[in-house]
């Protein structure tokens, strides 16, 4: 009888809500917001117009589950497997991918989480060290193995994952070393990153970090990390690796004292993220906070878009992997008052299995993406897969990027906006929140405010919208829906909502 | 002007029937794991078919507010997996619709929870800060006993030792017992040797029909359905070989039932389970589950193939961490150990199973697949010139994890710098220290007729290095070997020779020295 109410309410609910809502405004005129989200189907069904997307058939009978991706030259493509294996393919760029072909070049390591090709070898981040794989005979497979760098602790647990970088600027490889089991530091420098110098030095270089679920650059060279939902993080985030800074989880702080650095902070429980990062300095905020729940459940893996077009109009734009979903989200990053913030959008969805690595070719603008439900389930077809994305040409309508302004933010839109609704405070909504700061696991959505836009005012080319908004909250993650702005043909935006943390407040 | 009265309708109806969705929960933050229907999504535990969710709330209410780890049984599957605390991520409400919505739909109609009893729980068990183990669950909210088809079981202890079956008319009793449990188990006994159990029971069959019972003991037994002695194990012996399988016709109802036990020594194990004419499986009337064993993952062998030899770096049991074994073509197989420098595994037979590391998780140690692992060392095992000598230990870890753990880096006189393989992946180990460096190659060898190791050590650099070949095991001289416990032969072949040194086999090496031994298996 429950089932049967419940099923009633919904048909009743649907249709003659739906176009109330269109026609309905509030009290004070403002839209109500569409409760759509912004990575449903009807965005899944505009996705094959923008966007291609190709599974990639792995080596035929074997168990790949996609945990690393380099690319080799001669647009060949490396792919480290969570079994510890590495399979070179030819033909990954190929229009018929039912014509690749895979060599094994290694077995069995140990969850390789990171591999980049130098100078000839590969080189992972596997569970126990940094290692450089070199072919010197010429048959095809691995057979020097140097350990370039095994100074981190582990000790038998599954969590105690290492994700690691390419090299940085300096040739530095960054990794971010999880905690025991996500909860605990039963070795050392469990809860850090460190960075490998080429001679294999480690250099312990943040602290604070839980459960990572990659690394990557941005165009900076500034390294960036996802680290997901749990203790001290009452949302999944993006986070920024200043060195020296400490990123939140104060579980690995312990290790501290192996090199003699200073302690770092032990903040309060049940807090907020601002206050306790106003209380310490080397606590750098969550550049970006995926909302749990309504921006995936578990970000993975990132690329920075350096195409220079060729993987569409995203100069500098970060794009994340997502587990859970199997998606990809796009993120835009700007510098307020020295710490990293900008917005999540949704952006990719329907890939057959929960992304873990993702590789940009910079050069072609083919992105690859691995995946695997092993362990941790996802959403898709296949318990692992290979693909390729590459983009059609055509530019979506979407907000390009999301700005901090002194009262407001700047919104950029890929086409031209229709002046009408893009002035029309109507066609916006936001609302804001923040999480718990705490010990405990994750935390609900609170202190919930309602920034209002007060007005919106279209530039002369029409491609960007000052929004000025009431009742910013500083450290808020803020939730923008434009669902009422359209382009010039009168087409809505492919995916009509943002999520900016707003850390600081720009002064202008 | 329909649409206001049924959105009015719409409104007041969603809100008198509760703010709280089970269903938009469990969809949002089980479903992941648990899978749309509850049964558990890419190898992840069930909800339907487990007894987690049935029974008292308080259990599956502490679960979720602070999640579960470790061992756990669901569903008649072993898994080792962390289920993450939502206790401060949901409200009492939202955990009470969640778990109404479970026990609803996944676990028979279980009873609806109510926030206030979530409230209680967590008030309860405020001071928790970590997941739960099913051995803590369980022991405060232990599972139903099953209901088997034996009634008014009873068990009656005898001591004394036997060597065939006594006639139990004529033994005064030590103890007797209902088992309520429906469940036969010599624990009962509260005995390790030397006593009889004779239990007495009804057989509630179902329905008319052939029944079988499979029956097996350690030491022997009779069991009796309906007054006829059905099926025997006699003399001392394990459970295994002598396992028997009787076919018996019943009508439906309460048929007598009683089975004779005698332990004389050792193990103490009861077998005893039946199939109806309607079952597809065999349902256990004992503790111990013999021959239908539950499921176990089935292996991934990783084995050296075409004479190539196979690798497996992963935790592998009876080592350190940072594991890398190597499985050769002649079913010889060693790890070693990279946080010491050290082969400090060697065995015979199979190399490793890949199935607990490369399916779920991969939680824990997998040990080594073969047989007769002998442990050569335990520790870092090469002694520098500047390093103290014995043995020196890299890390010293609390393992409490609390604010007062602390680290601490001890000198470490070698380090380990990776492997190469030659053309049939052999590895050449290397390792460094403070003036020397020293290669450390394993080929696959016949040694005197059986299946062996050929190892060769090469020391470079400008100081003399000690390395510890095998610590704490016996090593007696024989013959131009030396015998290294109970399993090992260690034979020098050509250059310099190792030498007992107290209960270790030591080797010493100048600079452009090298030895080449031999290694075979008794």
């Amino acid at each position: 009888m429950k089932k049967f109410t419940l099923t009633l309410l919904a048909l009743l609910a649907l249709a003659p809500f739906a176009e109330a809502q269109a026609k309905k405004k509030g009290a004070d005129g403002k839209a109500v917001p569409s409760k759509k989200a912004s990575a449903g189907p009807e965005a899944m069904a505009l996705q094959d117009k923008y966007y291609e997307r190709v599974q990639i058939p792995t080596p035929p009978g074997e168990v790949v589950e996609v945990s690393s991706i380099a690319l080799l030259p001669g647009k060949k493509v490396a792919i480290a497997s969570r079994r510890g294996d590495v399979w070179v393919c030819e033909g990954a760029y190929e229009a018929d991918v039912t014509k690749v072909k895979w060599t094994k070049f290694a077995s069995n390591l140990h969850e390789p989480l990171g591999m980049f090709y130098k100078g000839g070898s590969l080189y992972l981040t596997q569970r126990p060290e940094h290692t450089r794989l070199t072919d010197t005979d010429g048959d095809g497979k691995a057979d020097v193995f140097d350990t370039i760098c095994a100074k981190w602790g582990i000790n038998g647990d599954y969590h105690e994952y290492a994700f690691g970088t390419d090299p940085d600027k300096d040739g530095n490889v960054w990794v971010v070393l999880c905690l025991t089991g996500s909860f605990h530091a039963y070795s050392p420098w469990r809860g850090w990153c460190v960075r490998i110098t080429p001679e294999g030095k480690m250099i312990p270089t943040t602290s604070g970090i839980r459960s990572p679920g990659g690394i990557g650059m941005n165009e900076k060279s500034d390294v960036f990390y996802t680290d997901n939902q749990g203790v001290w993080n009452g949302s999944s985030s993006l986070k920024w690796l200043r060195p020296g800074s400490f990123q939140g989880n104060p579980t690995g702080n312990k290790s501290a004292q192996l090199a003699n650095f200073p302690a770092p902070p032990e903040p309060k429980s049940g807090s907020r993220v601002l206050t306790e990062r106003l209380q310490f300095p080397e606590f750098v905020p969550p550049a970006v906070v995926f909302p749990h729940g309504k921006v995936g459940n578990s970000p993975s893996g990132m690329a920075c878009d350096m195409t220079k077009g060729k993987w569409g109009p995203w100069a500098n734009q970060m794009f994340v992997g997502e587990q859970t979903a199997s998606q990809v989200q796009r993120v835009n990053l700007e510098v307020v008052n020295g710490l990293y913030q900008g917005a999540v959008f949704h952006f990719l969805q329907g890939f057959e299995a929960g992304l873990v690595p993702v590789r940009m070719d910079q050069e072609d603008g083919t992105l690859f993406i691995g995946g695997t439900n092993r362990g941790w389930g996802s959403r898709g077809s296949q318990p692992f897969t290979f693909e390729r994305v590459r983009y059609k040409g055509t530019v979506p309508f979407e907000m390009h990027n999301i700005s901090a302004r002194s009262d407001g933010f700047e919104v950029t839109f890929t086409h031209p906006v229709d002046a009408a609704t893009a002035a029309d405070t109507a066609s916006y909504s936001m609302d804001a929140f923040t999480y718990i700061y705490q010990s405990s696991y994750g935390s609900p959505e609170v202190d919930q405010a309602k920034p209002t836009v007060k007005s919106a005012t279209v530039s002369a080319d029409g491609l960007k919208v000052r929004l000025v908004i009431d009742g910013l909250v500083r450290g808020h993650v803020h939730h923008l829906v434009a669902d009422g702005v359209r382009n010039k043909a009168g087409d809505a935006l492919w995916h009509n909502e943002g999520w900016y943390t707003l850390n600081e407040i720009p002064s202008k | 002007m329909r649409f206001p009265a049924l959105l009015a309708l719409v409104a007041t109806t969603t809100v008198s029937f509760g703010a709280e969705d089970g269903a938009q929960v469990y969809n949002t933050l089980c479903v992941a794991c648990h899978g749309p229907d509850g049964k558990g999504l890419n190898g992840l535990p069930p909800l339907v078919g487990s007894d987690w969710p049935k029974g008292p709330a308080e259990r599956t209410i502490k679960i979720v507010l602070h999640g579960m780890t470790g061992p756990v049984e669901v569903a008649g599957k072993a898994y080792n997996i962390v289920m993450p605390p939502q206790g401060a991520v949901l409200s009492d409400e939202k955990i009470a619709a969640a778990l109404t919505y479970v026990r609803k739909n996944f676990a028979g109609n279980a009873g609806a929870v109510t926030p206030e009893l979530v409230k209680s729980v967590r008030a309860a068990t405020a001071t928790r800060t970590t997941p739960w183990t099913a051995e803590e669950l369980l022991k405060d909210h232990p599972f139903p006993p099953p209901k088997t088809a034996l009634r008014n079981l009873v068990g009656t202890m005898y001591k004394g030792e036997w060597k065939e079956m006594p006639d139990f008319s004529k033994l005064k009793p030590a103890q007797i017992e209902d088992e309520n449990t429906g469940i036969i188990s010599p624990a009962q006994a509260s005995l390790k040797d030397a006593f009889a159990m004779v239990w007495t029971a009804q057989f509630q069959a179902p329905e008319d029909g052939k029944y079988t019972f499979a029956f097996d003991c350690d030491d022997y037994g009779a069991l009796y359905v309906n007054g006829e002695r059905v099926a025997e194990i006699k003399g001392i012996g394990p459970v295994g070989e002598r396992r028997k399988e009787v076919s018996v016709l019943l009508k439906k109802g309460a048929v007598p039932f009683r089975l004779e036990y005698v332990e004389v020594s050792g193990h103490e194990i009861i077998q005893l389970s039946y199939k109806g004419p309607k079952d597809k499986e065999y349902k256990w009337l004992s503790d111990t589950k013999g021959t239908v064993a539950k499921s176990k993952r089935a292996p991934i062998p990783v084995e050296a193939k075409d004479g190539y030899t196979a690798s497996y770096r992963n935790f592998i049991g009876g080592t350190t961490s940072r594991a890398i074994g190597f499985g050769f073509a002649n079913a010889t197989n060693l790890t070693y150990s990279a946080d010491n420098c050290a082969v400090e595994l060697l065995w015979t037979g199979k190399f490793m199973d890949g199935a607990q590391h490369w399916v779920d998780r991969g939680q824990g140690n997998a040990p080594p697949a073969g047989d007769g692992v002998v442990k050569v060392s335990d520790g870092m095992v090469v002694a520098g010139p500047s390093a103290p000598s014995g043995a020196i230990i890299s890390y010293q870890v609390n393992k409490d994890g609390g604010k007062g753990a602390s680290f601490k880096v001890v000198n470490e006189p070698a380090e380990f710098k990776g492997y190469q393989l030659d053309k049939n992946g052999n590895p050449t180990f290397k390792i460094a220290g403070e003036g020397f460096s020293l290669t450390d190659a394993w080929t696959p060898a016949d040694m005197r007729g059986s299946a062996g190791l050929a190892r060769k050590i090469v020391a470079a650099g400008d100081k003399p290095v000690t390395i510890v070949l095998s610590r704490g095991l016996t090593v007696q001289a024989n013959a131009g070997a030396f015998e290294v416990g109970p399993r090992l032969v260690v034979r020098a072949i050509s250059g310099v020779a190792p030498a007992a040194a107290g209960p270790d086999l030591v080797l010493t090496l100048k600079p452009g020295e090298s030895a080449v031994l031999g290694y075979s298996f008794r």
